[in-house]
């Protein structure tokens, strides 16, 4: 289920069924340069990981809205600012809170935050649309999908 | 399966996974391969709101995944979403195409998704099972059996319109 009425209305009425919570830890930069290229395709391509995941799992794993953050800024602060948004959410008694990044400061952190980080390396540029880096999304898409139903 | 086995191998699985891209790799290639692949020449074949989705000579008793794209406009967006569908040939040769959305919450299902359930279908998010027709079983959470496509067979290939809800079982 995703962040809209539709999806909202339906979550309210199965609640017990949804257990898990899928955030995306989207890096941000408006920056021309090498660095920023790449944090912006990585970006795109965590949204095609969830949305692929969320549609497989819709009935069980909510997907929130993107956690943006600066790429510069200080990861201290996002740490206090991410465990806010997780304890919004946790209202509802999720029993499994997955995030999901390609940033690897996050990992440093790994312990400060409230759930299981899911970090990975992947590619940092290319073609998205390409027969070769489909079906390498797709496995390892594949891959987080086993390593999500593994907790339930 | 016990706790303390669960716990094991989803630490072997987390370090499988999370020791860098060449234990990713590896991994994945073990992963069951599903037809991802889309056939260029049947991308974009649509007639009337149906799309060419697979020749019917490669169709089998056995249920295979076809994935297809169409175009969707609303209001607001055009997008090319992909659809799928669980089809094989009955006995008597007629075609099953079977939407894999389960009609409990909407996860998708697969066939002989669970070892323990080899002829059928099986939705990962809260154990739904159905038939090989697509029936849903009692006392699991699906309350209706799988959505049929509308079907056409045109030269040999094997035409897919819209997911037809069926009543409940
Ligand atoms: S969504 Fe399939 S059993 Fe709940």
């Amino acid at each position: 289920m995703q962040m809209n009425r539709k999806d909202l209305e339906q979550f309210i009425e199965a609640k017990e069924y949804v257990d898990t919570l899928l955030i995306p830890l989207s890096p941000v930069s408006i920056n021309g340069d090498e660095q920023g290229k790449k944090v912006v395709f990585q970006g795109e391509l965590l949204q095609i990981f969830c949305n692929e995941i969320e549609k497989y799992y819709t009935g069980r794993i909510f997907l929130f809205p993107p956690y943006y953050y600066l790429v510069n800024g200080s990861y201290q602060n996002e740490v206090e600012r991410l465990n806010k948004w997780v304890g919004a959410a946790k209202e509802h008694p999720f029993e499994h809170v997955f995030f999901l990044t390609f940033d690897h400061f996050w990992k440093k952190q790994e312990k400060n935050i409230d759930g299981h980080l899911l970090w990975f390396p992947t590619m940092t540029s290319g073609d998205l649309h390409s027969k070769e880096n489909q079906s390498l999304i797709k496995e390892q898409i594949e891959q987080i999908k086993q390593l999500i139903t593994s907790y339930w | 399966m016990s706790e303390k086995k669960k716990q094991v191998s989803r630490r072997q699985f987390l370090n499988y996974t999370l020791t860098g891209v060449g234990g990713f790799m590896a991994a994945g290639m073990l992963a069951p391969m599903v037809r991802f692949a889309i056939d260029p020449v049947l991308q974009t074949r649509e007639r009337g709101g149906f799309s060419a989705v697979v020749d019917v000579d490669e169709l089998t008793n056995e249920p295979q995944r076809f994935d297809w794209q169409i175009d969707q406009v609303d209001a607001w967006y055009e997008s090319k979403v992909t659809r799928s569908a669980w089809v094989y040939k009955k006995e008597d040769g007629t075609i099953m195409a079977l939407s894999p959305i389960c009609t409990h919450l909407g996860c998708v299902v697969s066939w002989q998704g669970n070892d323990d359930y080899p002829d059928q279908f099986y939705c990962p998010c809260h154990g739904g099972r159905y038939t090989k027709e697509g029936v849903n079983i009692p006392n699991t959470p699906p309350p209706a059996p799988l959505a049929l496509y509308e079907q056409k067979e045109e030269e040999g290939t094997l035409f897919l319109g819209k997911a037809i809800p069926r009543e409940g079982a």
